[in-house]
């Protein structure tokens, strides 16, 4: 094993999937830095979801190791994954459509403020004042990602871009310290995406908090990631900054595809 | 020894008849994902068909048997029609199909009660019961023997519409994804349509041999739980499946009214269920669906 | 008050303190079972034989029905809760009518199908009504908590609520459980208010009684949940003169509010400030901007 530096939020080590006979991972490995916002990014297929899916615990993987803050989290279900500190927003939405925005966040917010069981049947004890606070630290979360005034509406009846926002604010309420971006800026219009790229900045900054973002829109990824890992095929085909990812040859060839030879 | 060739007879014919209902079941399964608790309703539909064509109407067996299978058949896609369309038109929760199924289940059980009176009604002896000896080892009734026969033709013919017909290619690409096999052109509703008749002839045929084995009353539908029980332990949506399970539990029934206790077969039917569903919830030949995160 | 109206509400009380069991996991934590009069059996014959072999005072009596039938539920709910939907389903049926035949079969204990009689009759207006204010009391609250709030995301997304921490498993046998208790404790009434119980009274038609309470009132409002137990019951009594038609009109209920209104009376509103707010809203004002769609907070 290479010396690991001492600040790495998570690794994979040899990671692979299959999917009967599919090798969806192959051998799949990467660090990330406490404080990091990293890009994971390669065409349709290539893994980049199936990858996020194994660090939660929604798939297990056939070999291969995963540790999060020194902790190995490999095999764990994603409810104890998600207890560890990690939070992650999906690819095609899930959020509680027939839920208002603020339950959405108070569902999350409420993982890290609790009362008993008694206390819950009874309403005393510590009921008002948690219920209280979550209420409130929900709307703050609300205000930071611009959706205070659309509280009480239904999720599913908000505009696209405002639900893509309103899941980034879930996962924040979790009060997470690693965060797992699945391709935020789907479906949005380059005004939408700037402001995004804002969103994704500030909350890094401002919680303080480690991010990796699977992304298919170059403006997000060259922009906001330093670090950025390109897959094809379940594979890693390259590592490093914006520059070096651009120039790849073989980032190239996998988005581009090959220069067919003119007979 | 001879218990036991008996009570295998017997759990065969059983299961073969519960393989009979129990196919249709997972066939409208394969397709729309739901279990339809009205089916139990299609069976009654057709016994008191046959037992009405027979006895009121005079008619000789075949006529009736052909009656009550078409009237059970068109009873089902009635039942779809009225009942299933309209909410799978608006919204994909099956448990609003679910209830749905329960509530025509009752509905159906229930016209009968007020219809035909609760009472319980013998079939007239059209099919033989007489007993048959075999090869001097056994002795079976004909009745067993000649449901047996009748389940392996309807399952057979079912088999063959299944593998050599367009609308049998049409029904086994929809059991893997309706939606696309809309798609690709196939009318879905009419699909539909087929499905469930033949379901309810199916379960015709069953209830004609059910209601000459326990004799006929509205509440028989209720012995579909065990063809559920039996499509479970085979795999919801399989129809091989259903088969197998189908004749499991009916030898389990048997062996266990015959060896240990009469009072203690449903129960077996009902531990075979949980262990099934506990050990591996599948089935048989099920496939594990896994949901696309 | 009349016997007959005394006799009425106490009933009503009982079918609702089921209903709110029921409701509880189907309507809010979107476990559909059919087995459910399976514990209310549980609850009934529990507390019949504490009091009557046993001489226990009915209150903790009936308490431990309600706890036995948690027993029963948790037992059976931890291993088969893993299974969703439709499969759930199925093993529901299989559970309740186990549960009946192990109780006729067990005549040594349970005098078997011919019934257990001479239960005292513990269940008066007052007792009745005690125990549904402090059942719905807690039930109400349980709902407007983080509780209320985890079972109905199981519900919503099962994957999404592991995904944000919640053990859903742990959840859906705590739904479970609870509802047991509330159908463990409508059995030991309804035992104590009829004097005799049997099993086939805890049969799969009971369960579907229950079941289309809560479909009726709303899958998701407790509320609507009384307003159901309220009707059924009412309409119960109204057609006991044509029963043989009662059951027959359950059927077309569930068929028809499923196919015209699945949402069932209150939908997944509660009856309250909110609602009434809501209303409001939706009549006096004509104009609203496109998109917007107000939820249940």
């Amino acid at each position: 094993m290479t010396a690991i530096p001492q600040d790495t939020v998570l690794e994979l080590e040899n990671i692979n999937k299959f999917f009967g006979g599919v090798h969806a991972v192959r051998d799949m490995s990467f660090n990330i830095r406490k404080g990091e916002l990293a890009g994971l990014i390669g065409p349709n297929g290539a893994g980049k979801t199936t990858i996020f899916n194994l660090i939660t615990g929604v798939y297990s993987p056939d070999n291969g190791y995963i540790s999060f803050l020194g902790e190995d989290i490999t095999n764990l279900k994603s409810f104890q994954v998600i207890r560890k500190g990690i939070a992650r927003t999906f690819q095609n939405l899930r959020l509680f459509q027939r839920s208002s925005a603020l339950e959405n966040v108070m569902v999350a917010m409420q993982q890290h403020h609790r009362y008993s069981f008694l206390e819950g049947i009874s309403h005393f004890g510590r009921w008002n004042r948690v219920e209280r606070e979550v209420k409130q630290r929900s709307m703050d979360i609300l205000d930071r990602v611009g959706l205070v005034e659309r509280a009480h509406q239904a999720a599913g009846t908000l505009p696209y871009g405002m639900q893509r926002r309103l899941e980034i604010g879930r996962a924040l309420a979790l009060e997470p310290e690693f965060l797992l971006l699945d391709e935020p800026a789907a479906g949005m219009n380059p005004e939408e995406v700037f402001e995004l790229n804002d969103l994704i900045q500030g909350i890094h900054e401002d919680f303080m908090l480690t991010i990796l973002v699977i992304e298919h829109h170059m403006d997000v990824i060259m922009q906001i990631c330093p670090h950025i890992i390109c897959m094809n095929f379940g594979a890693r085909i390259a590592e490093g900054d914006p520059d070096y990812i651009q120039g790849h040859p073989e980032v190239l060839k996998a988005y581009l595809g090959e220069e067919v030879e003119e007979e | 020894m001879e218990t036991l060739l008996q009570q295998t007879i017997n759990g065969l014919s059983l299961g073969s008849v519960y393989a009979l209902i129990a196919v249709g079941y997972s066939l409208v399964y394969s397709i729309l994902l739901f279990s339809n608790f009205a089916h139990g309703g299609f069976l009654v539909i057709g016994g008191y068909i046959c037992y009405f064509t027979l006895k009121s109407l005079g008619f000789n067996i075949w006529v009736a048997g052909l009656a009550s299978l078409v009237g059970a058949g068109f009873s089902a896609v009635l039942t779809e029609k009225l009942a299933y369309k309209p909410i799978r038109e608006r919204t994909n929760v099956t448990l609003y199909l679910l209830i749905a199924s329960m509530g025509m289940s009752i509905v159906i059980e229930n016209l009968f009660v007020i219809i035909a009176g609760g009472r319980f009604r013998a079939l007239p002896a059209v099919i033989p019961t007489h007993p048959v000896h075999l090869f001097g080892v056994a002795t079976t009734s004909a009745f067993d023997i000649i449901s047996l026969l009748a389940a392996v033709v309807f399952l057979g013919a079912l088999q063959l519409f299944l593998v050599k017909t367009k609308w049998g290619l049409a029904i086994r690409a929809a059991a893997y994804d309706l939606r696309i096999a809309g798609l690709m052109g196939v009318n879905v509703n009419l699909l539909i349509s087929i499905v469930f008749f033949v379901a309810g002839l199916l379960a015709a045929v069953g209830g004609i041999f059910l209601s000459v084995r326990y004799t006929l009353y509205p509440q028989l539908g209720m012995i579909t739980i065990k063809a559920f029980v039996a499509a479970v332990i085979g795999g919801l949506g399989s129809l091989p499946g259903a088969v197998v399970g189908s004749l499991i539990l009916g030898l389990s029934e048997m062996l266990t009214a015959g060896f240990i206790s009469s009072q203690l077969r449903d129960l077996v039917v009902f531990s075979l269920l949980i262990i099934t569903l506990l050990v591996r919830p599948q089935g048989l030949f099920g496939k594990n669906i896994s949901e696309k995160v | 008050m009349s016997g007959y109206t005394e006799g009425i509400i106490i009933l009503l009380c009982i079918n609702a303190i089921a209903a709110m069991g029921v409701s509880l996991l189907t309507g809010f934590t979107g476990i559909f079972s059919l087995g459910h009069a399976g514990y209310m059996a549980v609850g009934a014959y529990t507390t019949a034989i504490l009091t009557v072999e046993y001489g226990v005072h009915y209150v903790p009596a009936i308490l431990l029905g309600g706890a036995m039938a948690m027993v029963v539920a948790y037992v059976i709910g931890v291993p088969t809760l893993k299974l969703m939907g439709d499969y759930y389903a199925i093993a529901s049926i299989g559970l309740g009518e186990a549960i009946r035949l192990i109780l006729e079969n067990w005549q040594s204990v349970t005098r078997g199908a011919r019934g257990y009689p001479g239960i005292e009759g513990y269940t008066t207006l007052y007792v009745t009504l005690a125990f549904f204010a402090v059942m719905a009391f807690g039930m109400f609250n349980l709902i407007h908590s983080r509780f209320g709030r985890a079972f109905k995301a199981c519900r919503d997304d099962y994957i999404a609520a592991s995904l944000l921490g919640f053990n859903t498993a742990r959840y859906r046998v705590l739904s479970l459980v609870i509802s047991a208790f509330y159908c463990g404790v409508a059995g030991a009434l309804l035992g104590g208010f009829l004097s005799f119980i049997q099993p086939i009274m805890f049969d799969m038609i009971k369960s579907t009684e229950l079941t289309s309470v809560v479909v009726f009132g709303g899958l998701g409002s407790m509320s609507g949940t009384l307003i159901g137990a309220s009707v059924i019951t009412l309409v119960t009594e109204l057609f006991r003169p044509i029963s043989q038609y009662r059951m027959l009109i359950y059927g077309a209920i569930l068929v028809i509010i499923m196919v015209l209104r699945p949402e069932g009376i209150m939908g997944q509103y509660e009856l309250g400030p909110r609602l009434f707010r809501r209303l409001k809203d939706k009549f006096s004002s004509q104009k609203r901007e496109p998109g917007e769609g107000r939820s249940s907070s």
